[in-house]
C-alpha cells in the first residue's frame, strides 16, 4: 500500500476520487474528536455554576441531591468543519520533476476532503486562491459535496500571485462556525506577514494548520553554472551564479522555514513541511495526530 | 626564423573559429523558471565577469592550439650559428693504408686519434671513417663515446693503398646529408702517393674544416721493395727458356744507391739469389730462369734478403700454373689458311700463351667435341655442320668461350653461328678506296686490356679495315668501333659462356691487322680471357675483385664458391659462399678458390706497390688542403656560404607539443564547464 502513496506514483492517476480513495484507504479511519463541549453522550466533567452560565446545562439532579449547582460537561463528537485553503499562485506550477507542487497540494487536499467527507462525516470546504479568491465551495456534508470539491480542486489551475489577506478576509466572512483551516501554499511571503495574515483565524477559535509545500530543488538547488532565472509570478529574471545558490540560498530558505515555522507555532498554528517527492501518508499521519492531540 | 611548408600558413584562417564561437556569436542561455527570487540575488555582475574571464581563457586556449597547430604544419625553423657544439660533426679518418706498418704509425695514428675523441665536447656528435683500400664508414654520427672509441680500437692495419681522393668524395657525399659543420680529423702518415693525380678530387666542402694530424715527421727512411715481377701465370714447360723466367724489378724510395740480394722463393724454398745494384731513387731488374716447377699450383715469390724500414714490402707473391698446354679448336673455310697461320703465329708469340692451335675446315667438324678445347675460334666459317653447331651451342651454355670473326664471306650468309642476329650489312671499304681506322676503342674490355694505351691507340691506330660486317650490338658489349662507329669487336655473355664477335676477319684480306704488333697482343689477350687461365693464377693487387661466377647461370643451379684468403680463414659465409658474385682480396698473400664451375685457382696478392713510397706530401701542399676546405673554394661551397654558417633548427616538434598542452588545458577547462557539479551533503 504504501507504493500507492507515493507521489510519482499517484502522479499517474488522473481521477483526483480514486486518488483520494487510494490514499486515505491506507489509513485506519482516524476519529478526531470535535474541540467543543457540546450535547453528545460521553460525559466529561463537572464545573460548579458561576453567574452567566447557561441554565440549560446546570444538572438539575445533582442539584436536588446536594443543593448545590454544577454545571454538567460533555465531550462533544459532533461533526467538524474542515476548510482547505488552496493556494494557485503560479509559483505552485513549479517542479523540478513529476509532481508539480500544484498537483501535490491537490493530492493532498483531495484526501483530505475523502477522508473527512467520506469517513468522518465532516463537512469540508475549499477556498481556491491566488491574490484573489478565484473559487469557493461552502463546508457541507450534503451528497455530492466531494465531488464539488474534487471539481473545485480541478480547476484550480496556478495563475497570478500570491496574496493571503484577501482569501482569509473572504474565508472570515462566511466563517460563523469553528473548524479546521488547512492552508496549502508554498508560503513564498515574509513569515510575519503570513502568520499576521493568518493567525486571526486562530482567535476566533479554528484550529490552522500550515501545509507548506516545496519541491526538492527549491531547498538544495543544483546549478551547473551561472544562470538566469525566472521568477514565475513576476517573470522578473536575475542571473545567479551557483556558488550563491549553493551557499546563501540555502541559508536564506533553511532560515525562511524555521521563521515560518516558529511563528506559525508561536501562535497556536500547525506547520507541516511537505517535500513533492515524500509520500502523502506522512503528511496526513502527521495532520491527524496533531488532531488527535488537540483533542 | 622561416618556415620550411609556409603554404601551411593559409590554415590560420581556421582561427576565425573560436573567435566566431567566442567573440562574435552571441551567448544564448536558456532562462530557468523559480518559484520565486524571493532568496535569490542577482549575481549578473560578478558572475558575469567571472565567466567572461573564463570564457576568455577557454578562447585564449582553443585559439593558441589552433594557431600552434597550423604553426606546427608550416615547420618553423630558426638559424642557428654553425659553431653551435651540438651541429658539430667531428669526423675521424684513420689510414690503415699498406704504409701504415712501417714502425709505429698506425699505433700512433691510432693514440693520437683516441686522444682527439677523448677530447671531444661531451655531446658533440662523431663519426669513425678508416682510410684504406677504401673509405669504410665504421660508425654513425652519434654522441656514444664508447662504441666510438670500440670502432677506433677494432681497426687494424690492412694492406690496402690510401687515395685521398677517395677519402674526399666520401667526404663531399657526406656533407650532402650533414648541414652542420664538419671537423674532419684525418690521422695518416700522408703519402705522396695517396695524392691523386688531379687536386680538385681531394679538396673538401666549403662546411668542412680538415685538421691534419701525420705520424711522420722528417725524411723517410729509405726503402727498397720488388716494384713488380713478371712471370708466366701458366707454364706448360719448365725448359721452355722463352717463357720459364722470371723477372723481378727492384724499386728503391728515397735510397741512394746500394746492392741488394733478391731471391726466388718457390713453395718455400730458396731457389735461386743474385745481387743487384740498384741505383739511388731507381730500379734495377734482376731476372731468374729457368724457372723450375712441379704440376699444379706453385706458390712463388721474389724477395729481397737484406732488411730495410718496411720490410713487409720486400717480397713480392705470384703463383704459376704448371700444365700441360691446352688447345685451341680453330676453324675455318675449308682452303682458306690464312686466318690460322696469323693467329697460330700470333698465339705462338704470345709470351704467356700455353695454347696448342688445332686448325680445322668447318665440314671436318662434325663429330668434333668443342668441351675438350680451351676455347674454340670460327675464322670466316660461312657455315658449320648443324650438329657441330648445336654442340657448339651447348659448349657456350655451360661455359665454353668463342671467338668468331665473320671475315670475307660474311655477306654470303646472313645467320651468325652462336650470336642469335643477322648481319645487317656489309662496309666493303676497299671498294671505297678508303679503308676504316679503329676509332674507339674500350681497353677496360679483358679481351683488349691496357693498362696504359699509348697515344696511337694502344696500337690500333695503324690498323686499316677493308672489310666489316654491320652486326646489331644488342645486348653485347662494343669493345671497338670503327671511326664511322661500325662495331668492331663485340663481346656478349650467352649462358655461362662468353662470345666475342670480330666484325672483320683475321686473316690479311679483310684488315691489315696481322701485320701490326697489336694482333698478338690482342690474340694474348683474348686468349687468356678466352681461356680463363689467367683467373686461375698469376697476381693481382690488394683489393682487386675476382669474379666467381658467371653473371647468368642456369636458374636452381646454385654452385658453392670457397675461398681461403692468406690466414687460411674463409672469408665468405655458407650464404655468401651461395651467392657472391666476386670477392675483393683484401689481404696479402695467397688465396685459393674454387670457383661455382669447379675449376680451382691460387692467387697471389701484393700491396699496392705505391705504398712502398714512405715520401710524405710537402707541407705547402698539406697546407693548402687544409686551407682550401677552411676557404672554401671549391664551387659546392662557394654556392651556399651563408647556409654553411648557419643551420636550420626545426621547432615543428616543440610547437606541436604546446599544441598538446594547449588542446589539454582546454579541454579540462571546458570539461570544468560541461560537467555536473556534485551536490554536497
Amino acid at each position: 500500500m504504501q507504493r500507492f502513496l507515493d507521489p510519482d506514483v499517484l502522479a499517474g492517476i488522473s481521477s483526483l476520487d480514486l486518488l483520494a480513495k487510494t490514499v486515505v484507504d491506507g489509513f485506519v479511519a482516524g476519529l478526531h474528536r470535535s474541540p467543543d463541549f457540546g450535547f453528545s453522550q460521553e460525559f466529561a466533567e463537572y464545573r460548579a455554576y458561576t453567574p452567566g452560565d447557561d441554565l440549560r446545562h446546570v444538572d438539575w439532579n445533582l442539584f436536588a441531591r446536594t443543593e448545590r449547582c454544577y454545571l454538567k460537561r460533555y465531550r462533544g463528537e459532533t461533526n467538524s468543519q474542515i476548510t482547505v485553503l488552496l493556494d494557485a499562485s503560479n509559483s505552485m506550477q513549479y517542479t523540478s520533476g513529476p509532481p508539480k507542487k500544484m498537483d501535490y497540494a491537490r493530492f493532498i487536499a483531495a484526501s483530505i476532503f475523502y477522508l473527512a467527507i467520506h469517513n468522518q462525516r465532516d463537512a469540508a470546504g475549499l477556498i481556491v486562491f491566488d491574490d484573489e479568491v478565484r473559487e469557493t465551495i461552502r463546508p457541507s456534508t450534503r451528497p455530492g459535496q466531494l465531488a464539488r470539491l474534487f471539481a473545485g480542486l480541478e480547476r484550480a489551475e496556478p495563475r497570478a500571485r500570491t496574496d493571503f489577506a484577501k482569501p482569509l478576509r473572504h474565508f472570515q466572512n462566511f466563517l460563523h462556525r469553528r473548524g479546521i483551516a488547512i492552508v496549502i501554499s508554498d508560503f513564498y511571503e515574509e513569515p510575519e506577514a503570513v502568520v499576521r495574515t493568518i493567525a486571526p483565524l486562530r482567535f476566533r477559535g479554528n484550529e490552522v494548520v500550515l501545509f507548506h509545500i516545496l519541491d526538492p530543488q527549491e531547498i538544495r538547488p543544483v546549478m551547473k553554472g551561472s544562470a538566469v532565472l525566472v521568477d514565475l509570478e513576476t517573470d522578473r529574471r536575475i542571473e545567479v551564479i551557483p556558488e550563491y545558490a549553493k551557499t546563501a540560498y540555502r541559508a536564506k530558505i533553511d532560515a525562511h522555514i524555521e521563521q515560518l515555522r516558529a511563528g506559525v507555532r508561536a501562535a497556536g498554528m500547525d506547520y507541516q513541511l511537505l517535500m513533492t517527492n515524500e509520500p502523502l501518508d506522512a503528511a496526513l499521519r502527521e495532520y491527524l495526530t496533531l488532531r488527535q492531540e488537540r483533542d | 626564423m622561416g618556415f620550411l611548408a609556409p603554404w601551411f600558413l593559409g590554415g590560420l584562417a581556421a582561427l576565425g573559429i573560436p573567435v566566431f564561437v567566442h567573440l562574435l556569436r552571441k551567448h544564448v542561455t536558456i532562462p530557468r523558471p523559480v518559484s520565486s527570487l524571493m532568496f535569490f540575488e542577482r549575481g549578473t555582475q560578478s558572475s558575469t565577469r567571472h565567466r567572461k574571464l573564463r570564457y576568455l581563457l577557454l578562447f585564449a586556449l582553443r585559439f593558441a592550439s589552433v594557431l600552434l597547430v597550423v604553426l606546427a604544419f608550416a615547420d618553423p625553423f630558426v638559424k642557428r650559428p654553425a659553431a653551435d657544439v651540438n651541429g658539430h660533426l667531428l669526423l675521424l679518418v684513420l689510414d690503415n693504408s699498406f704504409s701504415m706498418r712501417v714502425g709505429s704509425r698506425f699505433a700512433d695514428a691510432k693514440q693520437q686519434a683516441l686522444a682527439a675523441l677523448a677530447a671531444k665536447p661531451h655531446g658533440e656528435k662523431a663519426q669513425i671513417m678508416v682510410l684504406g683500400g677504401q673509405v669504410d664508414v665504421l660508425t654513425q654520427p652519434i654522441t656514444d663515446e664508447a662504441q666510438l672509441r670500440t670502432a677506433l680500437e677494432s681497426i687494424q692495419p690492412s694492406d690496402g693503398h690510401a687515395n685521398f681522393g677517395e677519402l674526399g668524395g666520401a667526404v663531399r657525399t657526406l656533407a650532402e646529408t650533414v648541414h652542420g659543420p664538419i671537423d674532419l680529423a684525418l690521422f695518416s702518415d700522408m703519402q705522396r702517393t695517396a695524392m691523386p693525380a688531379n687536386f680538385a678530387d681531394m679538396v673538401l666542402p666549403g662546411n668542412v674544416k680538415l685538421a691534419l694530424h701525420p705520424v711522420v715527421r722528417g725524411t723517410p727512411s729509405p726503402n727498397w721493395t720488388i716494384e713488380s715481377v713478371n712471370a708466366p701465370a701458366d707454364l706448360p714447360d719448365p725448359k721452355d727458356t722463352k717463357r720459364s723466367r722470371v723477372e723481378g724489378v727492384v724499386a728503391g724510395f728515397g735510397s741512394s744507391a746500394a746492392t741488394k740480394t733478391v731471391s726466388l722463393v718457390v713453395n718455400g724454398k730458396i731457389v735461386a739469389t743474385k745481387k743487384v745494384n740498384v741505383p739511388a731513387n731507381g730500379r734495377a731488374t734482376v731476372e731468374f730462369a729457368p724457372l723450375d716447377v712441379g704440376y699444379g699450383f706453385n706458390r712463388c715469390a721474389v724477395k729481397i734478403d737484406d732488411s730495410d724500414a718496411f720490410p713487409a714490402d720486400d717480397a713480392s707473391v705470384f703463383v704459376v700454373r704448371r700444365a700441360d698446354p691446352e688447345r685451341v679448336l680453330f676453324v675455318h673455310r675449308a682452303g682458306e689458311t690464312r686466318s690460322a697461320t696469323y693467329f697460330g703465329a700470333a698465339l705462338a708469340a704470345a709470351a704467356q700463351g700455353s695454347f696448342v692451335l688445332q686448325s680445322m675446315a668447318a665440314e671436318e667438324t662434325q663429330n668434333l667435341d668443342p668441351a675438350k678445347f680451351a676455347f674454340v675460334v670460327l675464322a670466316d666459317t660461312a657455315g658449320l655442320p648443324s650438329i657441330f653447331e648445336h654442340t657448339l651451342a651447348q659448349y657456350v651454355a655451360k661455359g665454353g668461350n668463342v671467338l668468331i670473326a665473320l671475315g670475307a664471306d660474311a655477306a654470303r650468309r646472313a645467320q651468325i653461328p652462336l650470336w642469335d642476329a643477322n648481319v645487317q650489312d656489309v662496309h666493303d671499304y676497299a671498294r671505297r678506296g678508303a679503308a676504316a681506322n679503329v676509332g674507339q676503342v674500350d681497353f677496360t674490355d679483358p679481351a683488349l686490356e691496357q693498362a696504359q694505351p699509348g697515344r696511337d691507340n694502344g696500337g690500333w691506330a695503324e690498323v686499316k679495315i677493308f672489310y666489316a660486317a654491320v652486326v646489331d650490338p644488342v645486348q653485347a658489349r662494343v669493345a671497338a668501333r670503327l671511326a664511322d662507329g661500325t662495331p668492331l669487336l663485340l663481346d656478349k655473355q650467352i649462358g655461362e659462356g662468353r662470345v666475342l664477335l670480330m666484325t672483320s676477319g683475321l686473316d690479311n684480306l679483310t684488315n691489315d691487322m696481322p701485320l701490326h704488333p697489336v694482333f698478338v697482343a690482342f690474340v694474348d689477350r683474348a686468349a687468356r680471357y678466352l681461356s680463363g687461365i689467367e683467373r686461375l693464377s698469376g697476381s693481382r693487387l690488394v683489393d682487386a675483385y675476382v669474379p666467381l661466377r658467371s653473371g647468368a647461370e642456369p636458374v636452381g643451379v646454385v654452385g658453392n664458391v670457397e675461398v681461403i684468403d692468406p690466414d687460411g680463414h674463409r672469408p665468405l659465409s655458407l650464404t655468401e659462399a651461395r651467392t657472391a658474385q666476386s670477392i675483393r682480396l683484401r689481404r696479402a698473400g695467397y688465396y685459393q678458390i674454387r670457383f661455382a664451375n669447379g675449376r680451382d685457382a691460387m692467387i697471389g696478392v701484393n700491396p699496392d706497390r705505391r705504398e712502398s713510397d714512405l715520401t710524405p706530401i710537402a707541407d705547402d701542399v698539406l697546407a693548402l688542403w687544409s686551407g682550401s676546405s677552411a676557404n672554401g673554394t671549391t664551387p659546392a661551397a662557394a654556392t651556399a656560404p651563408a647556409e654553411a654558417n648557419f643551420q636550420r633548427a626545426r621547432l615543428w616538434w616543440w610547437v606541436m607539443l604546446f599544441a598538446l598542452a594547449a588542446a589539454v588545458a582546454e579541454t579540462a577547462l571546458a570539461s570544468g564547464y560541461l560537467g555536473t557539479q556534485r551536490e554536497e551533503a
